[in-house]
């Protein structure tokens, strides 16, 4: 008796702070004069395109000054998710991947901005359409980068081969043996995958039509096989050393010990700022990601990043300015200049875009139309399910199950465990 | 399994009438006056066995040390260095710009003005509430001691994670989020110092306290001005191992100080950790740093160890 | 006894009452400063997080009542319980050997020597070593070929030496020794203290009873320590049924599954998948076993004491 006292005074505790943490507030009516606005941001002093794009905001706008609400982005949802469940009223919240959007989109904490979407340019805007919730936009995005195959120059001609412009995976698996240097010191490899599974999956998924939700993965058997043959003829670090030193995909690339790496675009102003700062000597240029066939259209797959207005904010106005600057031509320009991909896309934002190198396979490269297929689709399942290919990812990569095994395993664990 | 119980209760009937012995008898005085006074906390150990000794233990400190080198020697390489197949254990170029560079990139002159502030505030709190409240456990007896205390430390092992949110709420409500007083409170009052000194106040001969209340002494003064004098190394064990949980606490600062005056070392160091890759060797420079004031502390606070109650605190 | 006129039974009965009241007062008074903190800031919370196994709540909508549905779905979950058996299996493997190592380390240390001091301050390195480069390094001491632990394996004759963190079966085993590596400089502190405990005359009235070095340190030293040996054992049980960030970097739970303990689950199911129901659940079964192993190691010393 006295125990479901205790239980249900405790019930009735909880929810009081519950409610009391999340008892929205209504709409304050828009103020004049100078608006301070809060956006949350991650590693501020490191990632440069924060600034740019406040900076150039603020210029434009006298009246509104922005305020980065600085968080670290190794666990950046989970602060943002604590935040928000005590009723955090920042402004502007940086939304840093679809899943992550999705969540806080289905549980009523952003704002409908369908209509500032639509007053946009919405055609130029690459990645819209995965921040389209039962029609409704509730964040736009600003950032969209894609994965494409960098290589380095040196390592190419020394070896008298020809760029890898537009190759298929065969061609690509001959070009790695080929560029590989079992005496050099260290050794080179003739290309390198990171151990992350979107390598394998993702490619996989976008250039087969395959749905990384479905609990069906057989479209993944040519490319696992290809990776493995990869690394078992030496020509790939294999993925335990690399997973279990942590490598970085950087180390390989700029220190000359990987000819050829698939990865995002992000890296470029990554790769840019390492050789002018000294650190790295890589003569480089980037290639579209190999194809499954020859002679058809780019297939990649790349993750946008979006902006979203915290339905608690008390300045929603300056707020959804702020998301039209970002996401347009202006706050593209902005980025662009310091070697971030934006979203929107234009002849002006390809000029901005100067941390490319100058070749034509690069400058094509980059402005090819090509399908840029989403890393991983959004649903209620998505983490799940991107839990299960991870473990599963592993078991096949260090070899303990067969690549039959492991898409079997992934196959009847998504459907029971998930699906079912 | 019956002959290894007896033999333990024989051997604890030995221990305790040694231990009796020891404490009351009058040949234990008398044997202890007239043998050469042996120095306090230690044993005597021959020069074979002290060769021996010194040299197991420098095998044993060259396995502790070799992570510590490697983080080390990380701290001297540029970013794209750290992590090469195979290990280089010496960089080919010493980029001793780290250690400066660090000190302009991160505010981290601030961030570790930040987490000496939270260690020592916090440990001297834990020390002091714990070691009066371990009294409460280890030498009064009252109704429900016992089970209070076994909830108390049970608490311990419910990890974090799982009332991080209601906590976060709460904290909100009270309007302590973002300053540095949300953390003090969270970590001032652990469970874990309550049971460190307890036990350490277990092994204090309960006579002590009897004879004190005897001559009318008030538990509030015989904690005082008995039993806190007699745990210098349990207060000094607890004291650096708080100053090093608070120091190397990274989950309780990230979730409650927002705004970067506030933030602790540890935050400072995972800010090189970026969206898509890091820069390891300025996280490796940042951890060297962050270690020197950690051993700085035990260095001061370890000698506590070897001098203890030894042969004062019976006879008192 | 009969001597003495007992006192009126009311009396008597009274100053019992009082003397009662009083040392539960007193006693209180001591534990108050302490637990009044840990009660709001902790227990409550943790309170509210037991309530909440009960329920299904994402942190922002109003939580819902749903009785037993999260311990039910916590029975059908497979990874649950690969996650419980690899904490059992750390903590078994960690327990014995970290009280072991950490006993050995104090003892050895237990000195009044020049530059043991030294000594001292060094085997708490692993513990404030960075826990990247702990799992950096040990990665690399345990590589399956290139790896100094497996090279010597070769050396001695193991024909086929095990694959460490990069194969399912020796996956634990690899961070088991690291963590003990870890964590023996930490224990070996409190130990230290606990030996600082034991009058020297101890010893020395067994060596009048003709007591040699071995007999000693079981009859002892040991019986001594007896305090600190429950304090190491609970604490040491306790952070191994916890043990998150050494797995969260060195294996991150995997190959596969091979190391996914149990506050990895529980991190994952809150923090990350936001199942607060689900996650309090697993925390709470987690507490329980704990709470279980606790009352028991207190009974058990509890007997021994008397």
């Amino acid at each position: 008796m006295k125990r479901t006292i205790t239980a249900a005074a405790a019930t009735v505790a909880l929810a009081g702070l519950v409610l009391t943490g999340c008892s929205g507030q209504a709409a304050p009516a828009e103020e004049e004069g100078p608006v301070t606005l809060t956006v949350s941001v991650w590693n501020y002093d490191q990632t440069p395109e924060f600034k740019a794009l406040f900076e150039a905001f603020e210029a434009e706008n006298p009246d509104i000054t922005i305020e980065p609400v600085d968080i670290l982005a190794d666990d950046y949802a989970e602060k943002l998710t604590t935040m928000l469940s005590g009723g955090d009223t920042t402004d502007v919240l940086t939304m840093k991947n679809v899943t992550d959007y999705s969540r806080y989109a289905n549980r009523g904490q952003l704002l409908d901005v369908t209509d500032t979407v639509n007053a946009m340019d919405t055609d130029k805007i690459a990645g819209l359409d995965p921040y389209q919730v039962d029609d409704v936009y509730y964040a736009v995005p600003y950032r969209q980068d894609f994965w494409l195959l960098y290589y380095n120059k040196g390592l190419f001609d020394a070896a008298g081969l020809d760029y890898p412009d537009h190759i298929t995976w065969d061609e690509y698996a001959d070009l790695a043996a080929k560029l590989t240097d079992d005496a050099a010191n260290p050794k080179v490899y003739g290309s390198y995958q990171h151990t992350w599974r979107s390598v394998t999956q993702a490619t996989a998924a976008a250039q087969t039509d395959g749905d990384l939700l479905s609990g069906d993965y057989g479209f993944m058997d040519d490319q696992y096989e290809l990776f493995l043959g990869l690394q078992q003829s030496g020509s790939a670090l294999d993925y335990a050393t690399a997973k279990s030193q942590q490598i970085s995909y950087r180390t390989m690339f700029e220190t000359g010990q990987a000819a050829m790496m698939p990865m995002g675009s992000w890296y470029i102003a990554g790769i840019k700022a390492a050789i002018d700062g000294g650190t790295s000597t890589v003569d480089w240029g980037v290639a579209p990601l190999p194809q499954v066939e020859s002679g058809e259209d780019t297939v990649t797959f790349g993750s946008p990043t979006a902006f979203a207005i915290n339905t608690k904010s008390a300045h929603q106005a300056a707020a959804k300015k702020f998301l039209e600057f970002a996401a347009g031509e202006e706050g593209a320009k902005a980025i662009a200049a310091i070697g971030v991909v934006p979203a929107y896309g234009s002849d002006a934002v390809a000029e901005a875009f100067t941390a490319l190198p100058t070749d034509d396979l690069s400058v094509t490269t980059f402005n090819e139309p090509k399908t840029v297929a989403l890393e991983m689709p959004v649903s209620e399942n998505t983490s799940d399910i991107s839990t299960i290919l991870d473990e599963e990812h592993d078991l096949i990569m260090v070899g303990e199950a067969s690549v039959g095994d492991g898409i079997g395993a992934m196959d009847d664990r998504v459907t029971s465990e998930v699906l079912g | 399994m019956t002959d290894t119980k007896l033999d333990e209760e024989t051997r604890l009937g030995a221990f305790e009438s040694t231990v009796t012995a020891a404490m009351t008898a009058p040949e234990a005085e008398r044997v202890v006056g007239r043998r050469p006074r042996r120095p306090r906390g230690g044993r005597r150990v021959s020069a074979a066995r002290k060769a021996l000794l010194y040299a197991l233990l420098v095998v044993v400190v060259g396995l502790v040390f070799v992570p510590f080198f490697w983080m080390i020697s990380s701290s001297l390489k540029h970013d794209n260095q750290v992590f090469q197949i195979p290990t280089q254990w010496i960089p080919t170029e010493f980029v001793w710009s780290n250690y400066v560079d660090i000190w302009t990139q991160i505010p981290l002159a601030n961030y570790l003005k930040n987490s000496l502030f939270l260690a020592i505030v916090i440990t001297f709190l834990q020390l002091l509430t714990g070691s009066f409240a371990a009294y409460g456990f280890a030498k009064l007896r009252f109704p429900g001691r016992d089970v209070l205390f076994v909830a108390y430390i049970a608490t311990i092992a419910v990890p974090w994670q799982a009332y991080m949110i209601p906590q976060y709420i709460m904290m909100q409500q009270a309007g302590l989020v973002n300053t540095h007083l949300s953390i003090i409170l969270l970590q001032a009052f652990g469970a874990f110092g309550v049971f460190l000194m307890r036990q350490y106040y277990l092994t204090i001969p309960d006579e002590l306290c009897e004879a004190a209340r005897i001559d009318g002494m008030s538990e509030y003064g015989i904690w005082a001005r008995i039993i806190l004098p007699l745990s210098k190394p349990a207060l000094a064990s607890l004291g650096l191992l708080t100053f090093v949980g608070v120091w190397n606490d990274y989950m309780g600062p990230f979730i409650y100080l927002t705004s970067n005056d506030l933030w602790t070392v540890q935050l400072g160091l995972r800010s090189f950790v970026g969206q898509y890759d890091a820069q390891y060797a300025m996280i490796m420079t940042g951890s060297v740093i962050s270690v020197i004031p950690i051993v700085i502390v035990f260095l001061l606070g370890q000698k506590q160890f070897i001098q203890g109650i030894a042969t004062t605190g019976l006879k008192g | 006894m009969a001597v003495t006129a007992p006192a009126p039974l009311a009396t008597r009965e009274r100053t019992k009452r009082r003397r009662r009241l009083r040392d539960i007062a007193v006693g209180w008074s001591f534990i108050l400063p302490n637990f009044a903190g840990f009660a709001l800031l902790t227990l409550v919370p943790m309170a509210g997080a037991f309530v909440l196994a009960f329920m299904e709540w994402d942190s922002f909508t109003p939580p819902e009542w749903v009785g037993l549905d999260n311990f039910e779905r916590m029975l059908g979950d497979p990874t649950f319980w690969i996650a419980l058996g690899n904490t059992a299996y750390y903590a078994i493997g960690h327990i014995p050997l970290t009280m072991a190592a950490s006993l050995g380390l104090a003892l050895l240390l237990n000195r009044r020597l020049r530059g043991l001091g030294f000594f001292r301050t060094a085997m708490f390195f692993p513990y404030v070593t960075s826990l990247v480069a702990v799992a950096v390094v040990w990665n690399m001491l345990f590589n399956p070929t290139a790896g100094p632990i497996n090279q010597a394996l070769e050396f001695f004759g193991v024909a086929d030496p095990p694959g460490w963190t990069s194969s399912s079966a020796w996956a634990m085993p690899a961070v088991i020794i690291t963590s003990v590596w870890r964590d023996m400089g930490y224990y070996m502190v409190l130990y230290l203290t606990g030996l600082q405990a034991i009058p020297t005359e101890y010893h020395e009235a067994a060596e009048v009873d003709g007591a040699n070095a071995w007999q000693r340190f079981w009859n002892v030293t040991i019986p001594s320590l007896r305090p600190t040996t429950f304090f190491v054992l609970v604490m040491i049980t306790i952070s191994s049924f916890k043990v998150f960030d050494l797995i969260v970097v060195m294996t991150d739970g995997g190959p596969g599954r091979a190391t996914t303990v149990l506050s990895q689950l529980i991190y994952r199911q809150g923090i990350i998948e936001n199942r607060f129901g689900y996650s309090s659940a697993i925390a709470l079964v987690l507490f329980v076993i704990v709470l279980a192993f606790t009352a028991a190691q207190f009974t058990l010393q509890k007997r021994k004491e008397l």
